[in-house]
């Protein structure tokens, strides 16, 4: 079965362009996940992609009545709304500061419900199956690119700004005696997740984003010595589970955001148990000397 | 540069925290704050790093209004227990000073600060590894990368043994002694052993919830 997967992959070109999109994305997903883990924001993904997909909705609903020419690209209309609903967190954190969760679950249930009533009205729920669990496997030359483009933005943002992503993201009080403006980092920082979550939300669904970002970032945070070590532990999960997650979605006909997200459930797993097992033998170790 | 506060006034709604507090500060000067917990020790320090919004005409740094004031990498800070620092996530010490260093600081001057703190040998290791007192000089070398002018410290040696009090205490007489304005906060009786030039009691004043009205006096066993 391996080995049908692989002649295929150079005999069907979609399988190939599914493969590399979903090393691209596998590369993405962890890199903004570390940040959004050390920021204590793991639903802000899912919170994006919810408004996302009222954008895509919106979409699909004004092209149903007629206005077809602006809303046919319904991903850039994705991101602008997962912009709004970035700044709709932040308008609601202000207001329980203490309770900065409480912000989530308004938006993401303001996406939900808005996403629902406009595939409603435009007469697409038969698409939305795709919209919640993705499809790799569908990717087109266009997403390829924008998947690509995203990629090279983020990386050089990462080469230019890394320093005081890292510095910010830690200590956002502290960043302000380092000449950082924390304001503006968090304008770049959001616009980024929206424009990550939106390309990942064709290929994981909407309802696995925060998945793909934050599994494989709590996976690597068991073993990483170092902040980079950590990072680098994460997107090789990630291509492992995206490599193995592939294969499984093309061989088995089940959807890919699903399956890689389980690949990467069973990576967590293991290095959970691997490293609890480790623990405890050095704990048996060490007081064996002592007795 | 020189701290000048005139009739600062602050509350959390409709809870005054500080009520009418004026002082002066000097480049150089040492300054103890003291005071009960909920004496609005942490508030004031909140409302002079800009954190906590207060009125215009208040606070001033070198006759800027501290709503206007934008040199902040003149201030080092290290809080309360670090409780705005975001653990768990792996980084390491070096790996932490080196994306908190600003422009033109450069390895040298963080391999300085690290032997002068004796934590030189710990810079590769995790921050979650680090005990109490070694992450409290890590915090420390921290907000003196950017040679700052002001170094304001709030509680620092609530979770360190005594040892590492006491040389925490000579480390921030030593960068006093470079002309580094000091402000400390502390509630604890090691006040006496200290060589600060002025002291601040903030109260708690039960028939008045909230009120500060001790002035600033002039103390210490320098004069």
């Amino acid at each position: 079965m391996i080995l049908s997967f692989f002649t295929d992959l150079f005999q069907q070109e979609f399988l190939l362009r599914a493969l590399l999109a979903g090393l691209m994305l596998g590369i993405l997903a962890p890199l903004l996940g570390s940040i959004v883990v050390v920021r204590r924001l793991s639903f802000i993904a899912d919170t994006l992609g919810h408004f996302s997909l009222v954008g895509i909705s919106f979409s699909l609903f004004m092209s149903s009545i007629g206005f077809v020419t602006f809303f046919e690209k319904e991903f850039y209309i994705g991101i602008v709304f997962s912009i709004i609903g970035g700044l709709l967190i932040e308008f609601f954190r202000r207001s329980y500061k203490n309770y900065k969760e409480i912000s989530m679950v308004i938006v993401i249930s303001l996406g939900a419900a808005l996403s629902a009533i406009f595939f409603a009205l435009a007469s697409a729920t038969g698409s939305l199956y795709e919209y919640l669990f993705g499809s790799i496997l569908t990717i087109n030359d266009e997403s390829f690119y924008l998947i690509l483009i995203t990629l090279f933005i983020v990386s050089i943002v990462f080469v230019i700004f890394g320093k005081k992503i890292i510095a910010v993201s830690f200590d956002e009080m502290n960043a302000k005696f380092m000449g950082i403006n924390v304001g503006m980092f968090q304008w770049v920082f959001i616009v980024m997740l929206s424009i990550v979550v939106s390309v990942l939300l064709e290929a994981a669904g909407v309802l696995l984003i925060s998945s793909l970002m934050v599994i494989p970032v709590a996976a690597a945070m068991r073993v990483g010595w170092s902040f980079k070590a950590t990072v680098i532990i994460s997107v090789i999960f990630s291509e492992l589970s995206v490599l193995i997650g592939l294969w499984m979605t093309y061989s088995l006909n089940i959807p890919s955001g699903a399956s890689i997200v389980s690949i990467n459930i069973i990576i967590l797993l293991i290095v959970a148990l691997t490293k609890r097992i480790s623990n405890s033998r050095r704990i048996k170790k060490t007081s064996s000397i002592s007795s | 540069m020189q701290i000048y506060i005139n009739n600062l006034t602050f509350a959390y709604g409709i809870k005054t925290v500080i009520n009418n507090l004026s002082f002066t500060l000097n480049q150089g000067d040492y300054l103890v704050i003291k005071g009960k917990n909920g004496s609005g020790k942490t508030t004031l320090i909140k409302c002079l790093l800009g954190i906590n919004d207060v009125k215009s005409n208040t606070i001033f740094y070198d006759d800027v209004d501290v709503n206007l004031f934008k040199q902040w990498t003149k201030f080092g800070y290290v809080s309360q227990s670090f409780d705005d620092f975001n653990y768990e996530f792996p980084i390491t010490v070096s790996e932490l000073l080196n994306v908190s260093s600003a422009k033109g600081v450069d390895e040298q001057t963080r391999l300085k600060l690290l032997d002068q703190m004796k934590i030189f040998n710990i810079q590769n290791q995790n921050i979650n590894s680090l005990s109490g007192g070694q992450l409290q000089r890590v915090f420390i070398v921290r907000a003196m990368l950017n040679n700052p002018k002001i170094l304001i410290l709030d509680e620092p040696t609530a979770s360190i043994d005594k040892q590492n009090k006491e040389f925490f205490y000579e480390t921030v007489e030593r960068l006093n002694e470079e002309g580094i304005t000091i402000i400390l906060i502390t509630h604890s009786d090691e006040i006496e052993n200290l060589n600060y030039s002025h002291i601040l009691t903030m109260h708690r004043d039960t028939s008045n919830d909230y009120k500060v009205r001790i002035p600033l006096q002039k103390g210490g066993h320098t004069l």
